[in-house]
């Protein structure tokens, strides 16, 4: 196996499979984590995984050599993603109607009782709340807030790689946001500031 | 944005992505400093923001990258086929999609919706058809032949799986392209069912060369439990029901 990525996209490039298999081997889980925040669903993110490596191989002849490997490979991650989310509108119109007041009384069905904040900021409960909240997420709002939050893109960036408006991706994050704010609400606010974060403006 | 007002959240979400161009980052900032409400605002939405940060990621099973190559391999040794087929032939998806739909129907209501094509000519769509159909026929007898040889296999010490990797590799792209099509069709039962047989497929590709009584005694389970032998077989026959009334009848070119 080869001791670098440079050294078996070198390999790979003229035609060895198993050089190949060492960048699958050492970058699969990475692209899987990466395409399971952006699509939220693992049949997706198996997709994905595939998608990026076939991209990649592909395209192996236009990597640069002096790139790092799996900079590249995140990109076309990101890409093969944002792919798969557009071309599923029909996801999209299923979440759109979710109405926050919904969307936090489902969240509420996550029993937080007894907890209090000292335990909770770390633990499993804060993440299946943010769990649930991701789920709540539409999948433009989920892409939007991914690429905002995790992946550092700018709001401007966002909008063309995702085909929205400005507007319509600050709204898509605005929203990711608010969702998760209230899912969090009664681990984050002060006891005696609970309620909107907004209501006394 | 004056300090006599509090900013709502989604001025407060652009700040904190520093979003806001330098003059409204810094006005923000002094505002902050003189405001409790909104400082206690932007605080709660920081936390917000770190116990998002605290979401571990997903935990994948052992044996992730195994499968992961197993069912991408031979997607890169392919160079013609089923794939190939796909790419070159303009609008075949939308006709995968057509033929697929028209598979679920037979398969689910037991009925084969198609009228008989009445023209004396076969065009160029009916002929594509026929290919994707005969392709799709032929992928699911494949599939239904190792299964019955899995399930039908001699009972007693270690198997040799190095032939049943082999064809469970071969079987994995096309059927995986299928399912997708499937997917993106709506044809949620379709999908399904191949969704199933793939991820069989997928870990017997991965599976190591042999197989003992008792491993092989798992894989006959999960080929009976969910009856995946039987609906495959009813899909082939869907299938080949579909294939005879596309057949040209007499006098037809073809």
């Amino acid at each position: 196996m080869p001791q670098t990525d440079a050294a078996a996209v070198a390999l790979a490039r003229g035609g060895d499979s198993e050089a190949f298999h060492s960048l699958v081997d050492r970058h699969s889980r990475a692209v899987y984590r990466l395409a399971y925040r952006m699509t939220g669903s693992p049949h997706d993110a198996e997709d994905v995984v595939q998608e990026t490596f076939l991209r990649a191989y592909r395209q192996l002849g236009r990597f640069e050599s002096r790139a790092n490997f799996g900079t590249w490979l995140h990109r076309i991650a990101v890409n093969c993603s944002i792919d798969l989310i557009r071309s599923r509108p029909h996801r999209e119109t299923a979440h759109d109607g979710t109405d926050l007041e919904q969307f936090g009384a489902a969240v509420e069905r996550y029993d937080t009782a007894g907890a209090s904040p000292e335990r909770l900021m770390m633990s499993t409960e804060v993440h299946e709340r943010i769990a649930a909240a991701m789920t709540g997420l539409s999948a433009m709002e989920r892409a939007a807030f991914m690429l905002r939050h995790f992946e550092g893109r700018s709001i401007n960036e966002i909008s063309q790689s995702l085909g929205l408006k400005t507007n319509a991706t600050k709204h898509s994050i605005f929203r990711a946001v608010r969702k998760m704010r209230i899912a969090l609400e009664p681990f984050v606010a002060e006891p005696a500031a609970r309620g909107s974060l907004i209501a006394d403006h | 944005m004056t300090d006599l007002k509090h900013f709502d959240e989604d001025h407060l979400v652009l700040h904190f992505y520093g979003e806001l161009d330098a003059g409204a980052a810094a006005q923000t900032e002094t505002h902050l400093a003189s405001c409790g409400d909104c400082r206690a605002s932007y605080a709660r939405l920081q936390r917000v923001m770190a116990a998002v940060d605290t979401l571990p990621d997903s935990v994948l099973p052992e044996g992730f990258e195994r499968v992961t190559w197993a069912r991408l391999q031979p997607s890169l040794q392919r160079s013609s086929g089923w794939r190939s087929w796909f790419v070159r032939v303009p609008g075949s998806l939308a006709l995968a999609s057509a033929i697929l739909i028209l598979v679920a129907g037979a398969f689910f209501a037991g009925r084969l919706s198609r009228t008989p094509e009445r023209a004396d000519i076969v065009t160029a769509g009916q002929m594509r058809e026929r290919v994707l159909l005969a392709d799709l026929g032929e992928h699911l007898d494949r599939s239904q032949m190792m299964l019955v040889d899995l399930v039908s296999a001699e009972d007693g010490g270690v198997l040799d799986m190095s032939a049943e990797r082999r064809r469970a590799g071969d079987l994995v792209t096309a059927n995986r392209l299928y399912r997708q099509t499937a997917d993106e069709s709506g044809e949620v039962r379709v999908s399904e069912l191949l969704d199933e047989l793939e991820r069989l497929l997928v870990d017997l590709a991965a599976s190591p060369d042999t197989l003992s009584s008792e491993d092989m005694a798992n894989v006959r389970a999960r080929i009976d439990a969910n009856g995946l032998l039987f609906k495959v077989r009813v899909l082939s026959t869907a299938v080949r029901e579909l294939q005879k009334q596309m057949r040209p009848r007499a006098g037809q070119s073809s």
